[in-house]
């Protein structure tokens, strides 16, 4: 019976192993490493020192020129890489304990390879400076990203409605 | 290797069928609290779907972030609000479990064949909406 039991499990260990060995998806990885960079270093912009002008030049090689963002009914659309980083920059002081998160990141690649469509959760944890209290904020996303110049590149963010009213 | 399959097991359910989730946030007060750790179970719903009243798991782009909300519409009903009282069809629903309520209004929706609506308990703070049957990961259980 333990015989039977440790050959089942190797048998599992096995599959999942070769299940993750198997399916590499080196572009989504490339997609997802990407999102990540640019999480990271929104996280790390209240220390990193640098003046506007260099926290906008990192912040703009994530967008292409003509990117899209769309938040929903509440927000009007906003259009251009240059606007996106000057509504970034006057966010800044009041975001100092801002935190963004990606989480279950699906990417799937259109053929050609060169654009990609991303759909995640965005996990926005503020902590209050005064009280220290934290909250959280998640919602969903599709985003359209394209390859310019070798770099992964936003270029479409439309917020999803999880809950239609 | 008894420890090790009850390692296997202890890792199956509580990946695939009894996920811990902790809640964030006062939306679904006064019943479920900021912290606190609670369990959905993935099987609930297998042979139906949700009941009224059930406080469900409803999942964003994955299975890893959730909101907690109650349902309390169900396929092919015509939920409406009007100054804070949920009517179904037309008739107000009993919310024993609403402490505090906000003044909403909202025209009467028709849920489709595969749509619920839901609400969060705390109405002072929660959102409400319709959502597809394939966006509840589960039941909250405990």
């Amino acid at each position: 019976m333990q015989r039977i039991a440790a050959i089942v499990l190797a048998v599992v260990g096995l599959a999942i192993g070769a299940w993750f060995l198997l399916s590499p998806d080196d572009e989504g990885a490339a997609v997802r490493t990407r999102l990540q960079a640019l999480a990271d270093m929104v996280n790390r912009r209240t220390v990193d020192g640098l003046g506007p002008e260099a926290r906008g030049a990192q912040l703009g090689a994530f967008f292409t020129e003509d990117v899209d963002v769309d938040l929903g009914k509440s927000a009007a659309p906003i259009h251009g890489r240059d606007t996106v980083i000057g509504m970034a920059d006057r966010l800044q002081p009041r975001t100092s304990a801002f935190q963004l998160k990606f989480e279950d990141v699906g990417v799937a690649m259109v053929p050609g390879g060169e654009t990609a469509n991303v759909h995640l959760t965005a996990e926005f944890i503020r902590r209050s400076i005064t009280t220290g209290e934290q909250t959280l904020d998640a919602r969903e996303f599709t985003i359209g990203m394209r390859r310019v110049g070798g770099q992964w590149q936003i270029a479409r963010v439309t917020a999803v409605d999880t809950l239609e009213k | 290797m008894r420890v090790l399959v009850l390692a296997a097991v202890s890792f199956i359910i509580f990946r695939w069928v009894l996920i811990p989730i902790r809640t964030d946030g006062s939306s679904m007060l006064p019943t479920y609290s900021h912290g606190r750790l609670h369990f959905v179970n993935r099987l609930a719903y297998g042979t139906g779907g949700p009941a009224r009243g059930d406080v469900v798991a409803v999942q964003l782009a994955g299975p890893h972030v959730v909101y907690i909300k109650r349902i309390v519409g169900l396929p092919g009903e015509r939920v409406a609000i009007a100054g804070g009282q949920v009517l179904i069809n037309g008739t107000a629903l009993a919310e024993p479990y609403v402490h505090h309520r906000k003044s909403w209004d909202l025209d009467g929706v028709t849920l489709g064949p595969r749509e619920y609506f839901t609400i969060g308990d705390n109405r002072a703070v929660s959102d409400y909406g319709r959502m597809p049957a394939d966006k509840i990961l589960g039941k909250v259980v405990f």
